[in-house]
């Protein structure tokens, strides 16, 4: 039974009971964190994440009738539940569910290297060569710019001599560029969509990881001697991202033989291995600096394209889908800064709708440089717009990296990426339904298992 | 050994656990309590070779909870069935009056050698010690008469009886684990509940959260998001009562029952869940066996003594009760209630839930009695059933006579 056929036949009542579901949830740990108060703890992160799959799952199915993405309803449950809304959970707990996000986006990571078939990356090469320097290109120089003419609005700005306002309108820029693999994954895994806008968008976005985090090392140094008078250039940094970047690469090719390796010689409870490899091959990236997402990534493409696994692993990675995806957008809602994005929502609305533009002009110009088909010239623009965990770390790195800008830098790009991140998804998955690419494979459901014997 | 390569290694064993869910790919290996896993675990941990330390252990105890409330989860679900098989209601009596009748005796006998040798333990913790003891050794493991009917192709009355009655006995044991749990209240509860009321919280709390998952999964859900559902259920379970200080284990147990009666997906969940249990069940059991302490207390060998004797005593009564329903339980002889001394995964996981909960000689001793019990069954029980079922002709002399392989059962 299809996704659309299900929410069809769910009627009001299953929608009330599911409504006084989440309620009852909600009440169950309210209750409970009021009559146990200031309890932290491994136990406590393990409620969080249940009780974050039960309402993230309920918001979903609730919001679903709008024709709205389950992305977003995990989201919003994430931030009612989070500390600044009814504070069902605490700082504390949302901060404790940073190593279960890891496992998450290694997950994400694996499932968006599967599914990019090589065949598909070749056909769409000139497409995707086009629209990854037009959209770099424009979207950092205008982005950058704006950031630069909006300084009489931006207060952090202000105070900055011309040289270093120019300095953090590049970060900015190299920021802008960022899009979210996860979240064009989690559209992609809940509508099944298939067509030429649903391979253009996750081709794209998979591509441009390697792209940004060469972008925003090369704006790093360029911007470093213009913040700070007293550093110079340095290819220092270069040196440490190749090795980051050519070690990723030559780590996720073993582990993707090694995966490929597994699923041809023993094929059984995948997930179990990929618990392991989440878990196990993150801490190791961790201590050598690698980049975990580039790495699991890799791996995930080799598998599909270089053995003859991939169908399998995907089946695999499939299972584990929604699970991964409420658990890391609804985290990613319960951490979102709910009084810094009251704070700065007039100026991160300015950068993120600026950004949208910016993204559908840039789709036009890539588009008819590339002879785009009409769906890919009207819609492509809309898988680009969300953001979320990338940018948000590399605006950590930023801050980290130039401590005079560092905290009102990543407050701004806190806000902006989340704006970004709650109207991304539905744009994409409108563009999705409008180009009538969802929809197309039927979805596993519970009556669909066979009992075994006894 | 770190955190990380611990983890990593229960994975592992999970991993190789899985292997043994069908008991086909390495048949032969393994006993039926898996009690070999608590032993590697006893071996690896503290008192032995020191390589899992003891503070190392300590920052397992949430994934500890997590593996006991699955578990849980799983035996409720499947509570009440034997397979696909309803379990009759004479059955369903039987091995709840065989639980009460085997916990009542073995926690009694246990509180009297208790108080005989002045165990320095207040009386509550007397008899939560007690308490805990009986409910640890009340019940049969599931799966010890399924190995054995597997293994020797028996078929027959008695074969399933004994089957049914070890598959109907898990209600008790994790009800009387709510009321114990109920006598020592966590401090920090800021609100004031009668103590008679925390079982029906436990019980109320297991029933919301599992009613509230099989009305989820009416809905015909996408099986990815049945999953999410089932583990939000279980995870909730055995986070909220264990902040409000109560049984994990029965909170999870009942959330499985709840979704086994108000679910018509139940052989569909049952399908899904089934193959998670031994998987998860290993490094639960090895982590128990890391946790235990033989040295914790001079009178644990005759608490120990006294209570598997008592059990040993307990079941031959029980058998004579089944003679008494059963024809075919007649012919299996005067001792075939030693059929059902096998006790495994539940019972060790109850002991472990005790260690959680009541850290201490209380925790402690429940956990050891718990392994030493299941230890003492795995020489008895096993060996009792294929003679009873030979001497009830369910089993033939050439299949008696082979050796006794098995697989590790929950």
């Amino acid at each position: 039974m299809s996704g659309a056929a299900a929410a069809g036949r769910k009627g009001i009542g299953t929608r009330a009971a599911h409504g006084l579901l989440l309620l009852a949830f909600c009440a169950l740990l309210f209750a409970v964190t009021r009559a146990v108060p200031e309890v932290h703890g491994g136990l406590w992160t393990i409620t969080a994440i249940g009780f974050l799959l039960l309402a993230g799952t309920l918001t979903s199915e609730a919001i679903e009738p709008l024709g709205l993405p389950h992305l977003t309803g995990y989201l919003v449950a994430g931030i009612a539940a989070g500390p600044y809304v009814l504070r069902l959970l605490d700082e504390h707990t949302v901060k404790s569910l940073s190593p279960v996000n890891t496992l998450a986006l290694s997950l994400i990571a694996l499932a968006g290297g599967a599914e990019l078939d090589l065949a598909t990356v070749r056909r769409e090469a000139r497409r995707l060569a086009w629209a990854s320097l037009v959209q770099c290109m424009l979207v950092l120089v205008l982005m950058g710019g704006l950031f630069f003419a909006a300084r009489p609005i931006i207060p952090f700005t202000r105070s900055l001599p011309t040289t270093a306002l120019v300095g953090v309108a590049l970060l900015w820029g190299a920021l802008a560029v960022t899009r979210s693999p996860s979240a064009t994954l989690g559209i992609l895994s809940q509508t099944r969509a298939q067509g030429p806008l649903a391979t253009f968008t996750l081709a794209f976005v998979m591509a441009s990881d390697v792209v940004v985090v060469v972008l925003v090392a090369t704006a790093m140094s360029i911007a470093r001697p213009l913040i700070d008078p007293s550093a110079s250039f340095s290819p220092d940094a270069f040196v440490a991202l190749g090795h980051s970047l050519f070690g990723s690469v030559a780590l996720g090719t073993t582990l993707g033989l090694v995966i490929a390796a597994y699923l041809k010689l023993v094929n059984r409870q995948m997930l179990v291995v990929l618990l392991v490899l989440g878990f196990g091959a993150s801490t190791v990236l961790d201590y050598l600096q690698f980049d975990a997402l580039l790495t699991f990534m890799v791996a995930g493409f080799i598998v599909r394209n270089m053995s003859k696994q991939g169908h399998k692993f995907l089946a695999c990675i499939e299972q584990t889908g929604n699970v991964v995806y409420v658990v890391f957008f609804a985290t990613a809602g319960a951490d979102l800064d709910v009084p810094l994005l009251r704070g700065l929502w007039p100026v991160a609305l300015v950068l993120a709708g600026a950004r949208s533009l910016v993204t559908w002009g840039g789709s036009l110009i890539a588009g008819r440089l590339s002879g785009d088909p009409p769906v890919l010239r009207r819609w492509s623009w809309s898988g680009l717009v969300s953001q979320a965990g990338l940018a948000l770390g590399l605006s950590t790195i930023v801050a980290r990296e130039f401590p005079s800008i560092g905290t009102p830098f990543r407050a701004l790009a806190v806000a902006t990426v989340a704006i970004n991140e709650m109207v991304g998804p539905v744009l994409f998955k409108l563009a999705l339904d409008r180009a009538g690419e969802t929809e197309r494979r039927e979805a596993v459901s519970l009556a669909s298992i066979r009992p075994g014997p006894g | 050994m770190n955190a990380v390569l611990l983890l990593t290694g229960l994975l592992v064993l999970a991993y190789l656990g899985s292997f043994l869910v069908s008991g086909r790919t390495v048949r032969g290996a393994g006993l039926p309590s898996g009690i070999e896993y608590v032993a590697l675990g006893f071996v690896l941990g503290p008192q032995a070779l020191d390589l899992v330390a003891g503070d190392t252990l300590a920052s397992f105890e949430p994934v500890v909870h997590v593996a006991l409330g699955w578990l849980a989860f799983s035996v409720g679900l499947d509570f009440g069935f034997s397979g696909e098989r309803r379990v009759s209601a004479g059955s369903l009596v039987l091995g709840t009056l065989s639980s009460l009748l085997t916990g009542g005796a073995v926690a009694t006998a246990t509180w009297f050698v208790l108080r005989r040798l002045h165990v320095d333990v207040t009386p509550v913790e007397r008899l939560l010690l007690a308490g805990g003891v009986g409910t640890a050794c009340s019940e049969t493991t599931r799966h010890a008469v399924r190995w054995v009917v597997d293994r020797h192709g028996a078929s027959g009355p008695l074969a399933v009886r004994l089957d049914e009655v070890a598959h109907a006995d898990d209600f008790l044991p994790l009800l009387a684990v709510a009321v114990l749990f109920a006598l020592e209240p966590a401090g920090n509860v800021a609100t004031r509940v009668p103590l008679r009321d925390w079982p029906a919280i436990t019980v109320g709390l297991g029933l919301l959260l599992g009613g509230g998952a099989a009305l989820l999964a009416r809905s015909e859900l996408r099986l990815e998001d049945t999953w999410g559902v089932l583990f939000g259920v279980t995870l909730m379970a055995v986070g909220t009562s264990a902040r409000l200080g109560l049984s994990t284990l029965t909170a999870a147990f009942f959330a499985g029952i709840a979704v086994s009666l108000f679910s018509r997906h139940r052989r569909e969940l049952r399908a899904m869940v089934g193959p998670t249990e031994r998987p998860v069940l290993l490094p639960a059991l090895l982590l128990a066996g890391a946790r235990i302490d033989l040295h914790m207390s001079p009178a644990l060998p005759w608490i120990a003594a006294t209570a598997i004797g008592t059990r040993l005593v307990a079941k031959v009564i029980v058998g004579w009760m089944l003679a008494t329903s059963s024809r075919s339980a007649r012919k299996g002889g005067l001792l075939v209630g030693l059929s059902l001394m096998s006790s495994g995964g539940l019972a060790v996981c109850i002991g472990l839930a005790f260690a959680l909960r009541f850290p201490g000689i209380v925790g402690d001793t429940v956990l050891a009695i718990a392994v030493l019990s299941a230890t003492a069954g795995e020489f008895i029980g096993p060996v009792r059933l294929r003679r009873a079922l030979r001497a009830a002709g369910e089993i033939g002399e050439a299949e008696a006579a082979s050796p006794a392989p098995g697989r590790v059962a929950a």
